[in-house]
């Protein structure tokens, strides 16, 4: 099954989902993946620590709860059926009825592809956060508070329920970076906490807008997304939600967070931010604007394209620019960014496909971009470009993985991502042509960026003058090569690996095939009717 | 059945009479807080049980109905908790520092129930008074001030019911809506609408009426400070339901002030806690942003706007009168509070819930309502008043989170550089209990909303809101 068959399947009439599907199921298989990291965090936080005699213990506690989690994801992932159009593993309880909120929860195939990306991205920041050393139990408890939240915003089915977790993932990351950042972590925490609180307070006004206008006393996602407003007010209400998804994606120009958030965290927070928070956006749009609003989605694509080229372009030129290689490693985070914003702007079935799989891509591929810039920058340092020269012979393991990165943000065959922007240009180039050119424009001005970044941080003559480095701690190769190894996995197995000479996956169905539920759905409206055959023809 | 009430004021006179004439061992007033703080679990005990039944008592001055219900349940609960979470070494007497919170819940119980202008007046003018005393037993010259500012307070408040009653010629609350069901909006009675929400408004401290109440309440006692933002406040914001509730045919004559109050509160509390430092005036500000959002819910004069203002007038009333309290004699400004998170956590972690469910912060007690009054708003097609409110909202959450950086983040003051001004509370088994007691109820405020926003709709309903 070629790539662009997987994706261009319909909802299968006589279903064949991967083998063990529906086995085992539990009807509170969701909630676990929000409630658990909040127990830990409570456990983390109230258990006693006398003079950080259990500070082990607690990163212990970390990393196992985000191992459970992966689990829990892997049974999700495994029991998911992919021929269904609808949500899954579902949940539904009244909350608060007088104003029509309830604790409503399921995946469809997008949701399971960012729930894959968070499970990583937890593991990886996790592993990227043991050497942390000070106030070990406020570090942990913040992460896990901000993984429960970031789980909580992808698999809320309730408008409210999203409002919540969207907002609840800002104070936690916020403090992150205020208490274990660089030099500069006061204004770059500012500025976060500034451009999320901002997207957070307009995300919840155009949630009880459309809240108001449908009139329907209910915040479900089913109800006002599906309640046929008039363009008029599906514009407005869209253009709230492109706002809320730029502050947090981010899109040019409401980026201003971005550089110094991922250039002062520390490297497990980076990943988290990078990698999982920041995709929420891309996830917002195709939530509510692609899938909700599709009169809105027609109207405004050419502004999403637009606003993809920018992001792509500005961030190409702005990485070529500095001389700081952790705002280097910020700015290349955004493209990512960029070109799944394309996707969506292409409203074309391939497209949505290509973006949905680029919330995945992109999310690794951002992590590890920004994740190396901050972990070889530790290693060597040093931060400047002036000073950072020829460091692959004595940092080979960050020098193989910077160049992973790399050409995971360009989109290089073998790797995930390759799929996700193929899929994402050939959707993009029939409907937003002049967007797809500006946006590989973009692209090209990003692969100079690289170009020279590894050719002088690498490969150029080593500086005798610069401080000593050492190559990347265990702990930090794995961080960094978990998220390769999920770009390179999906990038080799995209409908999954199979048991030699049959078609039985052998244990992972393959992402590809799993995100596709839902995804016809979605992209119902923007497929274009085919024209019935005229009268002559049929003679 | 007034057994509440009547549990809530014998404790109180118990309390001081002991005190006055020493009637307690010294050994057994030790235990007076766990007492006081039982008696009132058991009038909350009672008066969930018993108050579900609608009835009236001394002719029909009082009513018990579901608004009374969730407003008392509000008054009792807050006043337990703060009770045991307050640092009893750091308030100037135990006797009095008991009684005037009861007295203070019982002016709310009065106010709850009140069926007519004179039994509102009434129970907020015992809920303030109860104020006034804890504030001048440690600085006499903010009491007198507290003292005059709720003379203009009362006075306004007084004039204006005297012009409700004039113009209606009915005191009782029922009888002046039916009679204003054939009004129309008169100057007449916008004015002194005016009068009257001026007069609640400077009671409760709202913006820009707060710059005569919040410097008493930053220089008072932790659990005076508590008392005057957060259940005087409370007192004053059910006295505005009620009046809404009364004036609700004509909403023309009070809509537009109380629209203009929660713009400045949301928006003036919200960059005033920015703007400040100090953990008491932080928490202060953030207080009267959260008052604004509940005079939002009133200004949408209907049943959904009034029960979110109430649902979020109980989060609004643990946590305003609780986050002083844990606080406690913390006063010397930020450096008070640095690494309070590493030697008082459970007092760190109340402080801080407060801080963000005063904020509006999610998942906590505050946003919840705040939403539930943002739906209303939305409805009602306020979208500016919605927008201002979010902005105060944003504001405030960022203040809240330079007050948890000092609490987790920066390191504690040395033993020997901590003054009297920046002393660490002292812990007890019963501070500690008050302490998580106070992060259960904001935590669970929200996870549990189906039943306490459900009752607050009742009660809305029980005012005649449609």
């Amino acid at each position: 099954m070629t790539l662009l068959t997987i994706v261009f399947q319909n909802p299968s009439p006589s279903p064949a989902g991967a083998a063990g599907a529906g086995i085992f199921s539990s009807p509170i298989l969701l909630s676990l993946l929000i409630w658990i990291p909040v127990l830990a965090a409570a456990a983390i936080a109230t258990m006693p620590n006398p003079r950080g005699r259990y500070d082990t213990l607690m990163k212990q506690i970390a990393f196992f709860t985000n191992l459970g989690l992966v689990f829990v994801l892997f049974v999700a992932y495994n029991q998911f059926e992919n021929f269904l159009p609808t949500m899954q593993y579902e949940e539904k309880l009244d909350w608060l009825p007088a104003i029509g909120v309830k604790y409503h929860l399921g995946v469809d195939g997008a949701g399971l592809v960012m729930l894959v990306l968070s499970g990583l991205i937890g593991v990886a920041s996790v592993l990227g956060s043991l050497s942390v050393r000070e106030r070990v139990r406020a570090y942990f408890v913040l992460l896990l508070l901000a993984q429960a939240s970031v789980n909580g915003a992808i698999v809320a089915r309730d408008m409210f329920l999203l409002v919540l977790f969207w907002g609840a993932s800002a104070i936690p990351l916020t403090l992150l970076v205020l208490g274990w950042g660089g030099p500069r972590r006061h204004a770059a925490a500012w500025r976060l906490l500034g451009y999320w609180g901002l997207g957070t307070g307009v995300l919840a006004a155009g949630v009880l807008a459309l809240y108001a206008v449908t009139g329907a006393q209910s915040f479900d996602m089913d109800t006002l997304l599906k309640a046929g407003l008039s363009p008029r007010i599906q514009i407005a209400v869209s253009l709230v939600m492109i706002v809320a998804a730029a502050t947090r994606l981010p899109l040019f120009p409401l980026h201003g967070w971005m550089r110094d958030v991922l250039a002062e965290a520390p490297p497990g927070v980076v990943v988290v931010v990078a990698g999982a928070a920041s995709r929420l956006g891309a996830f917002l749009l195709l939530r509510t604007v692609i899938a909700g609003e599709p009169a809105a989605g027609h109207l405004l694509s050419p502004v999403l394209a637009a606003l993809a080229a920018l992001t792509v372009g500005y961030a190409g030129l702005a990485a070529l620019r500095t001389v700081d290689v952790r705002h280097a490693g910020a700015y290349l985070a955004m493209v990512p960014g960029g070109i799944t914003v394309l996707g969506l702007a292409a409203i074309s079935p391939l497209g949505i496909a290509g973006s949905v799989l680029s919330l995945f891509t992109g999310g690794l591929a951002a992590a590890l971009i920004a994740g190396v810039c901050a972990t070889l920058s530790e290693r060597a340092q040093s931060r400047s470009l002036l000073v950072l020269s020829g460091l692959a012979p004595r940092m080979p393991n960050l020098a193989w993985l910077l160049t992973i990165a790399a050409l995971a943000l360009l989109g290089v065959p073998i790797l995930a991502s390759f799929a996700a922007e193929l899929m994402t240009f050939f959707g993009a180039f029939k409907n937003q042509p002049v967007g797809a050119f500006a946006v590989a424009g973009g692209l090209a001005i990003s692969a100079i960026a690289l170009a020279v970044l590894l050719r002088k941080v690498l490969f150029g003559a080593p500086n005798t003058e610069a401080p000593g480095v050492s190559d990347s701690s265990l702990n930090e190769t794995w961080y960094l090569g978990l998220l390769a190894g999920g770009l390179l996995w999906v990038g080799l197995f995209p409908g999954g690996p199979k048991i030699p000479g049959t078609e039985v996956p052998l244990f992972d169905p393959g992402l590809l095939n799993q995100m596709t539920a839902g995804i016809s759905d979605m992209a119902s409206p923007y497929v274009a009717p085919v024209p019935s055959p005229t009268p002559a023809a049929s003679q | 059945m007034l057994l509440p009430e009547a549990l809530v004021v014998a404790m109180a006179l118990l309390v001081m009479l002991s005190g006055r004439f020493g009637w307690i061992p010294r050994r057994a007033s030790a235990y007076l807080p766990q007492a006081t703080a039982l008696i009132m679990l058991i009038a909350l005990g009672i008066e969930l049980w018993a108050g579900a039944t609608l009835t009236t008592f001394f002719g029909g001055a009082l009513v018990q109905d579901r608004f009374a219900l969730f407003a008392k349940a509000v008054a009792l609960l807050t006043a337990a908790v703060a009770l045991a979470a307050t640092d009893w070494t750091a308030e100037d007497s135990l006797h009095l520092g008991l009684a005037m919170p009861l007295l203070a819940s019982f002016g709310i119980l009065v106010a709850a129930s009140a069926a007519d202008l004179v039994g509102l007046w009434a129970g907020l003018e015992l809920a303030a008074a109860a104020g006034v005393v804890l504030v001048s037993l440690r600085r006499p010259d903010l009491g007198l001030r507290l003292l005059v500012v709720g003379g203009v307070a009362t006075t306004l408040i007084v004039v204006g019911l005297a012009f409700v009653y004039a113009t209606t010629g009915n005191a009782d609350l029922t009888a002046i809506r039916d009679v204003l069901m054939s009004h129309t909006p008169t100057l007449a009675l916008a004015i002194p609408m005016l009068l009257l929400l001026g007069g609640l408004a400077l009671r409760a401290g709202l913006a820009p009426f707060h710059v005569g109440v919040l410097p008493v309440g930053l220089g008072a006692s932790p659990l005076g400070a508590g008392l005057v933002i957060g259940l005087v406040a409370v007192a004053a914001a059910l006295v505005a339901v009620k009046l809404a509730a009364a004036l609700i045919p004509i909403p023309a004559v009070y809509v537009p002030y109380a629209n203009v109050i929660a713009a400045l509160a949301m928006l003036g509390g919200g960059a005033a806690a920015l703007a400040v430092r100090s953990p008491r005036p932080r928490l202060a500000y953030l207080a009267v942003g959260q008052l604004g959002w509940v005079a939002a819910g009133l200004a949408t004069h209907f049943r959904s706007g009034t029960a979110a203002a109430l649902f979020l007038l109980g989060a609004f009333a643990v946590a305003a009168t609780c986050g002083p309290a844990l606080l406690g004699r913390a006063e010397g400004g930020e450096p008070a509070i640095a690494g309070f998170g590493s030697v008082r956590p459970v007092r760190a972690a109340g402080l801080g819930l407060a801080m963000l469910s005063l904020a509006g912060a999610p998942p906590l007690a505050g946003f919840f309502g705040e939403l539930a009054v943002g739906a209303a708003l939305a409805q009602s097609g306020n979208f500016v008043l919605l927008g201002l409110g979010l902005l105060g909202a944003v504001m405030s959450a960022a203040a809240v989170v330079g007050t948890l950086r000092v609490l987790y983040i920066q390191s504690p003051l040395e033993e020997s550089r901590r003054g009297a001004a920046a002393a660490l509370p002292t812990v007890t088994a019963f501070s500690t209990a008050g302490g998580v007691a106070f992060c259960l109820v904001i935590a669970a405020y929200g996870a549990f909303g189906y039943p306490i926003l459900g009752l607050a709709d009742q009660g809305a309903e029980a005012l005649g809101l449609k």
